[in-house]
């Protein structure tokens, strides 16, 4: 007879399977074997090299054996991986992936008249280094969260490693490489402090603000920690006659990039930015990293000539839905149509933008920044349609970022004796229909259910998913708006109404309750509208799409135009 | 077919000049035209050779070197391009509005080169502007002198290679409301913008003098530090050093006076007055002080402190021999500099060379680049406006405009959609359709009324 605690891992395990090995039982159960055996698969060992009909031994947390006639240890938990297809885990090259979103502070009280603003506490022309948003002391390393769901989320699409970077503005810290699984921050880092990262975005109420200001106080930060850099030294070598250095952090983060020891990666999505960012960096000399770059055709050439690592966005304009009236008024319009004509070849410019670096020869990793997730594989197959081949992608997702980020040793290929970090899916990643069924970090499984197919839902009566998809928006969000120059935010209450419907009420920055009205669902789409009285009524359209934990979308205000709103729960209890 | 396309928009991508390199001077030969010097007088049925983007030839007869572009101007008036000393086009950012003072930001730093207003000026026959801070600061920021080279993607091509620096002052109401009013701090008067100018240029003196020191001793004394690095103040003292051309945005005579004073005591020896509505009040006090003065030829009265002006303003302050130029501040004002020149002749009766010089050499003296622009002489640039008529005429349309020997703006070959760069998303709405929705003004009102209701607590 067998021990009853025996009996009850198997248990557990068997239940596990259906949502995740790693979260077996609350707490921390060791799981059966770690070996694992994924056989009749087609293994893509890296871009170019495929074995098909192979064997994937995975055994403590390494790639212990691939191949054809590979013989199954007796240890080892045979996966119902019959034809899927095995990748090497995903690696994001930038990401916000496993760092909570900093609350967003209370917005100032305003001050009477000329659209000044008057902030208690807060020397809008010299605040502190927090409030502007200097804050390249910090590191990912201490700020990741192994619980926060954008891990689980990335790694639902395949990503097994990311480079992420802690929220911020013109200086938000230290990136860090990190596994996306683990149940403790410091086991999780791959890197620590592998680059020092930088925006081009101004603090939102003081001082840096504007983008002229960014760049100043770039330069002279960068001087002062020079300054301050050379006076520690002499006062080090021989203190005799000097004043004691002034202490600043801040200014001590620079000290790495200084000596060129490492790198700082500059988020530059717009072609302006980029060269922005080119012209500092040809001034003060650092080490660049190009990231988030999402208009870089007009300038591959000089990328590749300065030899500057690149990593390409992968968050791609979406096209507006089509809609037959507005296509018929189009066809009717000689004007319009040369300007709908422009539009499209300028999409196709964001389109072909990877396919372009990768005819010129230059290598690039993809960020995730700014992506959401139910685009992401839509952009990867875009990108292909547009000329990048699937080799050039996958090597972008796992031997590009390997190498730049100097872990091709442990990452990036399915090749004996590496990390067992594993994509499978069915049919291959980068097909339309293809499903991720197992995800492995250090050699631990994740499986995902297949998808069911779509249900066919009358729009409001609620599919299966529709009724899944109100239960997840049911509860209290904070939404943030963003306007040209200013952003406000407030709650948002959504109550389940049964059936995939759903009601509420929203309250405006100045404190005001409205109620939501027309409020739609349609598949992970809500949509309401809401008057506000200003003088005269204005109609507000709210669409909001779900996205794992966010809400995120437009609000259409009257005339006045679209204006994008993203919200994150605020109810614990999801 | 399909795949056709992705081919053909990757080669397109791939054939993207190299960016870091200056556009191309040119080389033009203009036949035939009237040709206005500003300087120098009228020359009839003349031809003007521009080789490398410089001026080579003024005379009768020439010939264009092989290969050459020629434009014949038969019955057309060829003039400098028109430069406008007072705008905000081709930049990101305007006003850094967090602090009276700024001087440390520069809008060079946020050049835009694919802002179609680039285009429209040239439309204009405007080829040079200078691209200023905004005044919400008694002092704001550093400006930038472009010139107009519209097509390419890079920001560098945009700036007057050598052209001195500039900075952005203000005075009266603007600083006062956004920070006295708007964040309770000083300026809150117009004692107070004194105040914080003198404030910044002693503090600028006592930075200047701390850095000076450490020079002279580190040389000596290798234990020496230097200030903590300060780039507001080390601009400032730039600006005491003369190495900044100081361009103020003022209109009260009062104020006017009493920034020469401040310069006077501080050794500023040049300053631009912007707007300077009041100018006329004051016109031999600056006149005497050297400062001149960049001013609408007839708008005013869009705010109390604007309340008094005259269109007389530029003519009576170019009878008192101050240096007087004619501005847009706008990127409609900036397409029709010329119109706004020759109002100077209904209100003050300039002659045709004084009213032509208020857009060409005089806004060149007030940037410090008329030894480059701002006539049509041998060894200047290539600037050139060409029109149908005498440019002062009220039936002159802009058929050329040229900058460094390059045709940057044709009437012949005016597309529809100009634009560098198009939103992948946006749909933009034809001209038949933005006017059978709404006007304007109802649009933007929206705009505003939401802002102010939703967002200012």
């Amino acid at each position: 007879m067998k021990k009853p605690s025996t009996l009850f891992a198997v248990l557990f395990a068997v239940v596990g399977l259906s949502k995740s090995f790693a979260q077996v039982g609350e707490e921390t159960m060791k799981p059966v074997t770690r070996t694992y055996a994924l056989k009749n698969v087609t293994i893509v060992v890296k871009p170019g090299q495929t074995i098909s009909n192979g064997t994937v031994i995975v055994k403590d947390g390494l790639i212990h054996a691939v191949g054809q006639n590979i013989a199954i240890p007796p240890d080892a938990k045979v996966l119902p991986s019959d034809s899927l297809y095995v990748y090497a885990g995903f690696i994001d090259a930038l990401g916000n992936t496993g760092i909570p979103k900093p609350e967003q502070p209370a917005r100032p009280t305003g001050g009477p008249g000329g659209g000044g603003f008057r902030q208690p506490g807060v020397n809008t022309g010299s605040p502190t280094n927090e409030q502007a948003g200097i804050q390249p002391e910090l590191r990912a390393r201490d700020l990741i969260k192994p619980a926060d769901k954008s891990i689980e989320d990335w790694r639902k699409l395949g990503f097994t490693s990311a480079h992420t970077m802690p929220f911020g503005r013109m200086l938000p810290g230290h990136t860090a490489l990190i596994a996306l699984g683990g149940t403790q921050a410091d086991n999780m880092i791959l890197r620590d402090n592998f680059a020092f990262s930088s925006q081009l975005t101004g603090a939102q109420t003081v001082y840096p603000n504007t983008v002229i200001a960014v760049i100043s106080k770039y330069r002279e930060l960068y001087k002062q920690a020079e300054q301050a850099k050379s006076h520690e030294k002499m006062y080090a070598s021989n203190p005799g006659g000097m004043p004691r250095p002034e202490v600043d952090r801040s200014l001590q983060a620079f000290y790495p990039v200084i000596d060129k020891q490492r790198s700082v990666c500059f988020v530059a999505p717009d072609v302006k930015s980029i060269y922005r960012v080119m012209s500092l960096q040809q001034e003060l000399g650092f080490p660049l990293i190009l990231a988030n770059v999402r208009e870089g055709w007009y300038v591959a050439d000089q990328i590749k000539t300065k030899n500057i690592p690149v990593i390409l966005s992968l968050d791609l304009p979406k096209p507006e839905k089509k809609d037959a009236k507005k296509d018929s008024l189009i066809a009717k319009d000689a004007e319009l149509k040369a300007l709908e004509a422009r539009r499209a070849a300028e999409m196709k410019s964001y389109e072909t933008q990877a396919a372009v670096f990768a005819q010129k020869g230059i290598n690039f990793g993809f960020s995730t920044l700014n992506s959401k997730l139910a685009d992401v594989r839509e952009s990867m197959r875009r990108m292909i349609k547009n000329g990048l081949k699937e080799d050039q992608m996958l090597a972008a997702l796992t031997t590009t970022p390997a190498a730049m980020f100097g872990v091709s040793g442990s990452l990036g290929t399915v090749e004996k004796g590496k990390t067992a970090n594993l994509v499978l899916s069915k049919k291959p990643y980068f097909d339309e229909k293809s499903q991720v069924r197992y995800v492995f970090v250090d050699g631990t499984p994740y499986e995902f259910e297949p998808e069911a197919a779509a249900p066919a839902g009358r729009p409001g009566a609620g599919g299966g998913a529709q009724a899944s998809a109100a239960a997840k928006i049911a509860g209290k969000w904070r939404y943030n708006i963003e306007t040209p120059g200013q952003s406000f935010g407030g709650d948002m209450v959504f109550k389940d109404e049964g059936n995939g419907n759903l009601s509420g009420t929203w309250t405006t920055a100045q404190g005001e309750t409205k109620s939501m009205e027309n409020v739609k669902l349609s598949g992970n789409v809500v949509t309401f509208t809401s008057v506000v009285t200003m003088g005269q009524e204005v109609n507000l359209g709210f669409e909001l799409t779900l996205d794992g934990n966010k809400l995120s979308g437009k609000v259409k205000a009257g005339d006045a135009g679209a204006f994008p709103v993203e919200a994150s729960k605020t109810d614990p209890k999801e | 077919m399909k795949k056709h396309i992705f081919s053909l928009t990757i080669l397109l991508a791939l054939l993207t000049y190299d960016l870091q390199a200056q556009v191309k001077p040119g080389t033009l030969l203009i036949k035939n035209g009237t040709i206005l010097t500003v300087t120098k007088g009228n020359q009839e049925n003349s031809d003007l050779l521009i080789e490398n983007g410089k001026i080579t030839k003024i005379g009768k007869g020439l010939t264009a070197p092989a290969g050459a572009k020629t434009i014949d101007a038969q019955g057309m008036f060829v003039m400098p391009g028109i430069i406008d000393a007072h705008s905000h086009i081709a930049i990101d950012a305007v006003n850094e509005a967090t602090n009276p003072v700024t001087a440390e930001v520069n809008v060079g730093d946020a050049l835009d080169p694919l802002d179609i207003s680039i285009y429209r000026a040239l439309a204009g026959g405007c080829t040079t502007s200078h691209a200023m801070h905004g005044s919400a600061n008694a002092i704001g920021g550093q400006c930038q002198t472009i010139k107009h080279r519209y097509g390419g993607v890079n920001p560098e091509d945009l700036r007057m290679e050598g052209a001195p620096r500039t900075i952005k002052f203000a005075l009266g109401e603007n600083p006062t409301r956004v920070h006295g009013i708007g964040r309770g701090v000083m300026p809150r008067t117009r004692m107070g913008v004194e105040q914080v100018m003198r404030r910044s240029f002693s503090d600028a003196k006592a930075y200047d003098e701390a850095m000076s020191k450490y020079k002279a001793e580190v040389a000596s004394n290798p234990k020496a530090l230097p200030p903590k690095y300060d780039r507001r103040l080390e601009t400032l003292a730039d600006v005491l050093k003369g190495n900044i051309l100081i361009h103020c945005h003022s209109y009260r005579a009062d104020e006017i006076l009493m920034l020469m004073d401040v310069c006077k005591d501080y050794g500023i020896k040049s300053i631009c007055f912007q707007h300077v509505n009041e100018g006329f009040k004051v016109a031999p006090e600056l006149a005497a002080f050297g400062a001149s003065a960049s001013v609408f030829a007839d708008w005013w009265a869009y705010k109390f402190e604007v309340y008094y002006s005259t269109a007389y303003n530029a003519a009576i302050l170019t009878k008192n021999k101050v240096v007087t130029s004619i501005n847009s501040d706008s990127g409609d004002y900036i397409r029709h500099l010329y119109h706004q020149a020759g109002k100077t002749q209904r209100y003050g009766e300039l002659s045709d060379e004084e009213a032509l010089a208020l857009i060409t050499i005089n806004p060149a003296k007030q940037l410090g680049i008329d030894k480059r622009v701002g006539s049509l002489e041998l060894g200047k640039d290539g600037d050139i406006a060409i029109f149908n008529a005498h440019p002062l005429s009220s039936y002159a349309v802009p058929q050329y405009a040229i900058v460094d020997g390059n045709v940057e703006f044709d009437r012949a070959k005016d597309a529809d959609d100009q634009r560098l760069s198009v939103d992948p998303v946006k749909s933009t709405p034809s001209f038949m359709q933005a006017r059978s929705r709404h006007d304007h003004d109802r649009c933007m009102q929206g705009v505003f009324e939401l802002m102010n209701y939703l967002f200012q607590n």
